[in-house]
């Protein structure tokens, strides 16, 4: 329709622990794609077990134009290592927990709010800072702009009394952050949000907030 | 172009792509699941039974959306929620004896469970109307106990194995089980794995039917339907002829695909292990490769196989888990002296989940090409930080009732070790119990295999022994379990967690919710001393656990409250009214003031609301409560020695008084 001749495959890591939205935002990502004629959408997700505090990961396939060479296409729903575009990771840690998807290419938008595991509670095992995480990160591209942190549950408890919006935030944020990646239209955003999502003025607000928190980032 | 399912605006909030008003050539985005749905409403699915269990649970919730939505479709549709795989076989059996199209769902041990009925049922065949099985398989065990190789039950029984790949797969190939079913008078073994299951994609659809409003008839014929001399043994006969059938035929199913290609090395695989060795190929530059893609993956047809491998040098087998295909490819090739290498788990992996890396690493060893320096850098990189990962094992959720009660055992034993206790472990939320710092569970077998084992250890050892199981699980196969440590006068205290839900595979209501009372219903079966107790009073826990451990034969103490994840989510959406409303309300909180660090807390309860932080100025550990994740059960509060986490006092004439929702006592 667009006639796009973009064949390139776009891989997303979304990270997280268990309720924080992962499988909410994968899904979110494909019907938007989906909504904008994307020919190529395959992606897989965790259900079950992985929850109850557990660690959580899904990964998000995109190809906005199939290619005539049959190989060339997307055939596993899951990402080889070091082929991963971006990473939205929900919890910091989580996203080293699944480094092996990331390479020099990789941009990483991370919630700074880290759940901690029970081990860390219990003080048997230590939490990197943020900062150590960061630098980490950071080792893979040499390159800091590719690399952001957002308090987006700070944010989504005092702008939306409710610690969940961080998806929304996080999501916005990314699109701002990585606009060769996540290239989306604001209005197929909220349409899908509309028809997808209970709560949807709010998670619209909270997507463009994230977006606003990208930019000013960037302005810096 | 793709058009979208439509949850909560248009239609009257009837997701679009389950009802007939999608038809032909319409597209959709669809889960596996999903998919495989849709296509039994193409179908004409009338019945479908079945046990939860990842990763099939969400199949039984999404057909059960579907009748709600669209209430007229109750009229020819069925969805039960049964009380175990075998009950839940025999009924789809039942039901296609009447005639009728059914459809079972399980997990992959849900098959150790229906296979008794399996056998019987495939020696007799499902006509005049079709089963299939829908199975879960979990390599890598990522929603299960363990990984277990279920495929090889289809050999035992003889049931045709389909594997799909895409939900594309998923969606045509299950109305095509519906068809072969019915043709060759055999169950269908329809096999998904947790990532076929959980991966979403594009899917064009057909057109809706309805199986028949009218009820169907049963026709006796004992020659038939009894697996029992002399017929027992005339249909193992006529199964032979029904398997030799499907094995002739099974070029004509459309099922298995060549990938051609020039090379001299060939790959024969099948549903997602496919779409990583196309990838992996592809990144080795080995496009030329040829690949069989399986989709029927038992039978497997002779001719099909000797055509794909007499003009190769070499043959990899990429298959997850035991060499099922790899050992039925070897047999082909040795009957047709075929002699070349046939490489399969020699080099790959007997054990956990694939992934694109490993499959080009493992083609790449064989093959001699350089696995590509992305996947090796970025597994170098990755290796050189991993140390740094804490682990995160799944725990109880903040405010579980199971943690408090677990809590309570270790209180009331002196964690376990006065008197010496020893915990039988079984399925569901409480499994999460045996990680650490809890560490409570002595060991894991089966739905109801903790009480079972407990009987021969209480027979055997001086051990106080507590045995765990869940409300769904004692439904399950934990009643007959009882009847047999009553018998055996068994010196076991079971815990029963009513908590209201099938909480661990994502709350489905068990199987006689409301209608079951637990009390008489122990009672009458023999068990002389029952309490119920809610495990948020910690004390009167504590003090009944010490007390069950002193009387003899088997005991039984109803942790009786509500999944804390059910309760907080009522609870949220209440605050938040509330607030929106205006109306004044209180609610509770606790705090930590001064902590001394004894880590009673975190090693009783290890609860993943608290938060251990370094202050940066004093470099002092900090112990504080996370409010937002808090849901105020109070257990830590109780079990403080040094008395440092506070409540905030509830005040009455700030109006509302807002409450996690309690279980009333009935």
């Amino acid at each position: 329709m667009t006639g796009s001749t973009d064949t390139r495959i776009l891989n997303v890591v979304i990270v997280g622990t268990a309720g924080q939205g992962v499988i909410t935002l994968k899904r979110l990502i494909e019907f938007i794609a989906a909504e904008e004629d994307y020919e190529g959408i395959f992606g897989s997700e965790m259900h079950g077990l992985a929850q109850r505090e557990g660690a959580i990961s899904s990964h998000c396939r995109l190809q906005k134009k199939k290619s005539g060479n049959l190989r060339d296409n997307i055939f596993s729903p899951i990402i080889c290592y070091g082929d991963a575009d971006l990473y939205i990771g929900f919890e910091p840690v989580e996203v080293l927990r699944n480094g092996m998807f990331a390479s020099d290419k990789t941009t990483f938008v991370v919630n700074d709010r880290t759940i901690p595991p029970i081990l860390v509670t219990a003080g048997k095992e230590t939490y990197p800072t943020i900062d150590e995480i960061r630098s980490i990160l950071i080792e893979y591209s040499k390159d800091p702009r590719k690399v952001q942190f957002l308090n987006a549950t700070e944010l989504a408890i005092k702008e939306f009394d409710d610690a969940q919006k961080m998806n929304m935030i996080m999501f916005g944020f990314a699109m701002a952050t990585a606009t060769s990646i996540l290239g989306f239209r604001m209005e197929t955003c909220e349409k899908v949000v509309r028809r997808e999502l209970r709560d949807a003025d709010a998670n619209i607000a909270a997507i463009k907030l994230g977006l606003e928190r990208a930019k000013q980032l960037i302005k810096k | 172009m793709i058009k979208h399912c439509t949850f909560h605006v248009d239609c009257m909030n009837i997701d679009i792509r389950f009802s007939p008003e999608a038809g032909k050539g319409g597209k959709f985005l669809f889960l596996g699941n999903e998919a495989l749905i849709r296509g039994c409403l193409e179908s004409g699915v009338g019945f479908i039974a079945q046990y939860p269990g990842t990763p099939t649970s969400d199949i039984g919730e999404t057909f059960k959306d579907i009748l709600e939505q669209q209430p007229d479709l109750n009229e020819y549709i069925i969805h039960h929620w049964s009380v175990n795989e075998a009950v839940a076989t025999s009924s789809c059996a039942g039901a296609a004896w009447a005639g009728i199209r059914a459809l079972n769902p399980m997990k992959h041990v849900g098959m150790n469970v229906a296979s008794d009925a399996l056998h019987a049922i495939t020696l007799a065949g499902p006509n005049p109307g079709a089963l299939v099985l829908v199975v879960g398989s979990d390599p890598g065990s990522l929603g299960s106990h363990h990984e277990q190789n279920e495929r090889f039950f289809t050999w035992m029984h003889h049931t045709p194995m389909i594997e799909p790949h895409s939900p594309q797969e998923c969606h045509d190939w299950i109305k095509l089980a519906f068809d072969l079913s019915e043709k060759y008078d055999l169950p269908i073994y329809f096999r998904t794995s947790t990532r076929s299951a959980h991966s979403r994609g594009e899917v064009e659809i057909g057109d809706f039917k309805l199986p028949p409003k009218k009820k169907g008839e049963f026709f006796r014929s004992t020659d038939k339907y009894c697996s029992l001399p002399p017929y027992a043994i005339n249909n193992h006969v006529r199964l032979y002829q029904r398997i030799e059938k499907v094995t002739k035929d099974v070029h004509s199913f459309g099922l298995n695909k060549i990938y051609p290609g020039n090379a001299r090395t060939g790959i024969i695989s099948y549903g997602i292990p496919f779409g990583y060795s196309l990838e992996a190929l592809h990144l080795l530059s080995l496009d030329e490769v040829p690949i069989l893609k399986l989709g029927m993956t038992y039978p497997l047809n002779d001719d099909e196989i000797v055509n794909f491998i007499k003009d190769l040098d070499k043959v990899i087998v990429v298959e997850e888990l035991e060499a099922f295909l790899e050992m039925n490819v070897r047999a082909i090739a040795q009957k047709y002296r075929i002699s070349i290498p046939i490489i399969g788990s020699e080099v790959f992996p007997k054990f956990n989940e694939f992934s694109t890396g490993l499959v080009a690493s493992c083609i790449a060893k064989i093959t001699g090409k350089n696995p590509g320096t992305r996947i090796q850098k970025s597994q170098d990189a990755f290796n050189a930080y991993k140390a740094k990962i804490p682990s995160r094992f799944p725990t109880f959720c903040p405010g579980c009732p199971e943690r408090a009660m677990i809590m309570a055992i270790k209180k009331a034993t002196h964690d376990l070790a006065d008197p010496k206790t020893i915990i039988a472990g079984d399925i569901g939320c409480y499994v999460m119990g045996l990680n650490p710092p809890l560490r409570i569970s002595d060991f894991i077998i089966c739905m109801s295999g903790g009480l079972s084992a407990a009987i021969g250890l209480s027979k055997k050892t001086t051990d106080k022994i507590i045995a765990l199981i869940g409300d769904s699980t004692l439904m399950h196969t934990g009643l007959p379990v009882i009847v047999d440590a009553i018998a055996n006068e068994a010196n076991v205290l079971l815990v029963i967690f009513d908590n209201r839900w099938v909480a661990m595979t994502g709350h489905q209501p068990p199987v006689g919710k409301g209608k079951i009372q637990f009390e008489p219903l122990l009672a009458s079966m023999g068990v002389s001393w029952i309490k119920t107790v809610d495990p948020f009073e910690v004390d009167k826990t504590v003090r009944m656990i010490e007390d069950g451990l002193k009387q003899g034969g088997l005991k039984v103490i109803i942790c009786q409250r509500e999944c804390a994840l059910m309760a907080k989510r009522v609870y949220d959406a209440e605050r938040r009214k509330l607030k929106a409303s205006g109306t004044q309300y209180a609610c509770d909180k606790y705090q930590v003031y001064n902590c001394v660090l004894c880590e009673r807390c975190t090693e009783m309860l290890s609860c993943p609301a608290m938060r251990r932080t370094r202050d940066e100025l004093t470099g002092d550990t900090v112990m504080s409560i996370d409010e937002d994740r808090c849901s105020c059960c109070s257990v830590c509060y109780q079990v403080c020695p040094h008395n440092r986490i506070k409540k905030t006092a509830y005040n009455p004439h700030l109006g509302t008084k807002l409450e996690l929702r309690r279980i009333e006592p009935q």
